[in-house]
């Protein structure tokens, strides 16, 4: 195990991956966009990021040609993957954001619009506070959303973070080595890169 | 519960600054004139973040489009490596590809204004490429002989639209957040339009950031309260005022207002 972590940025064109990368090199990672197979051998964690439509982040992630190494990544080889906001969402059975298509599946569940109703306008945009489970709860803050859609994991046990906004709903998924959170770390200040650095120092097999 | 969010503006303009070279500089405005130079948008906004801002909004005053603006584009890059918070970048945006470029650079959200108006099927295209989520209509507001209405071309085009009208058409078409400003207010201090900040929050479903016109801790309050906001944001008032976003953020928590006080 290298000392310092290697954290892979799968780069399928979905976005801008600076903040993620300028977040992950302040807490001293070292990061490499990953655009095809051959660098995941370099690589000790891999964030998955995704803004946008899903579908259309689902297709540039099949388009790319990487998504059965990351599955086999992440549910053969079990190491470490974080999903990111759309990200989080692919790692889902299905989306209906612009019809119905077909996620990653590793995560049972389906992405469903939040529905906005008094006092929660949709998008869910700003600051929420986010709850882990008991086990967790040192990464208990208040984190920055922005969508409209969110995963909801046929499996109560796949749900590990859970903030409110007209009902509650899963922020943070986890599951094996996969994680996925609703929220932007990159874009959460303290709290944002406190969460990131969990996530690169903590064993695989600790509750958390 | 989702916070409601504080979010310093940042005026920006490129200026001469001798042998020829030109720099950024941050400005406050009255009334959308600029009043007073401040000094260096990345410093400013380093400190912001150190005090607990929610956002940052970037909104350039410069005419012309923002995709030629090499200046404006590097000061964006610099932000988004130097802090770590949301930023919605605007002024000059034009073609649904601006969008795609100031993602690149480190933006999270792009306001269009004087644009939408023009080719209001901006809205939805940008929406479908980029995620409504990224899609701020920005609409600027004068009084006008009959009620309020929408002005463009950084307040001197009159266009006799009604902003309520105007800001339902958007987030029909797919808007993720309106930001609305009163030009009249602008940098006076006088307190927020808290009628128009609740006309428009009963409008549409998607979130409001009211503007112009905070003078007093006070008026962010009457903004969440009597506005119906779900962000405050404002340029004079935090940049020259004895006030930052951290004593402002206590007095709104003293009123009973869900604001973050801490990560």
């Amino acid at each position: 195990m290298p000392t310092r972590p290697s954290v892979g940025i799968v780069d399928y064109d979905a976005g801008n991956l600076r903040s993620l990368q300028n977040a992950l090199e302040a807490i001293s990672a070292e990061v490499l966009l990953v655009r095809d197979p051959s660098k995941l051998d370099r690589c000790t964690h891999l964030v998955l990021p995704g803004v946008g439509a899903f579908a259309h982040c689902v297709k540039g992630l099949r388009e790319s040609g990487m998504a059965e190494s990351l599955t086999e990544w992440a549910t053969v080889r079990h190491r470490p993957l974080l999903g990111i906001c759309v990200g989080m969402q692919m790692l889902a059975d299905a989306g209906e954001e612009h019809g119905e298509s077909p996620g990653l599946g590793w995560i049972p569940g389906r992405v469903r619009r939040l529905p906005a109703s008094p006092g929660a306008r949709v998008p869910h945009v700003g600051w929420n506070g986010v709850h882990f489970g008991r086990s967790c709860s040192s990464l208990d803050a208040d984190y920055y959303f922005d969508h409209s859609f969110r995963l909801c994991p046929a499996d109560n046990s796949d749900a590990w973070g859970v903030t409110s906004h007209g009902e509650s709903f899963c922020a943070a998924v986890r599951r094996d080595s996969i994680i996925g959170v609703q929220f932007h770390p990159e874009k959460s200040q303290e709290a944002g890169l406190r969460f990131l650095r969990w996530f690169l120092e903590r064993p695989t097999e600790s509750p958390c | 519960m989702l916070k409601r969010r504080l979010i310093p503006k940042l005026l920006v303009c490129t200026v001469e600054s001798g042998g020829g070279r030109r720099r950024q500089t941050l400005v406050t405005t009255r009334a959308f004139v600029p009043a007073k130079v401040v000094g260096s948008p990345v410093s400013q906004a380093k400190i912001y973040e150190a005090q607990l801002a929610d956002e940052l909004a970037i909104l350039r005053i410069d005419p012309g489009p923002i995709a030629e603006d090499m200046q404006l584009l590097e000061t964006i890059e610099r932000l988004a490596a130097e802090t770590f918070m949301p930023l919605t970048v605007g002024g000059g945006v034009v073609f649904v590809d601006d969008f795609h470029l100031l993602l690149s650079k480190g933006a999270d959200k792009v306001a269009i204004n004087s644009a939408a108006v023009r080719s209001p099927n901006l809205i939805g295209e940008a929406a479908r490429r980029f995620g409504g989520q990224c899609v701020v209509v920005s609409i600027d507001v004068r009084a006008g002989l009959c009620g309020a209405e929408v002005c463009i071309d950084r307040g001197a085009t009159r266009t006799g639209i009604d902003p309520v009208e105007w800001a339902r058409e958007a987030a029909d078409r797919g808007a993720g957040e309106i930001l609305v400003c009163d030009i009249d207010r602008d940098g006076s201090g006088e307190g927020l339009n808290l009628q128009l900040g609740q006309q428009i929050a009963r409008a549409v479903d998607v979130p409001i950031i009211l503007s112009g016109g905070c003078g007093r801790a006070e008026h962010l309050v009457d903004g969440f309260v009597g506005g119906s906001a779900d962000a405050v944001a404002a340029g004079t008032y935090f940049c020259l005022r004895d006030q930052n976003p951290l004593q402002a953020r206590s007095h709104v928590a003293n009123a009973g207002i869900p604001i973050r006080m801490g990560t």
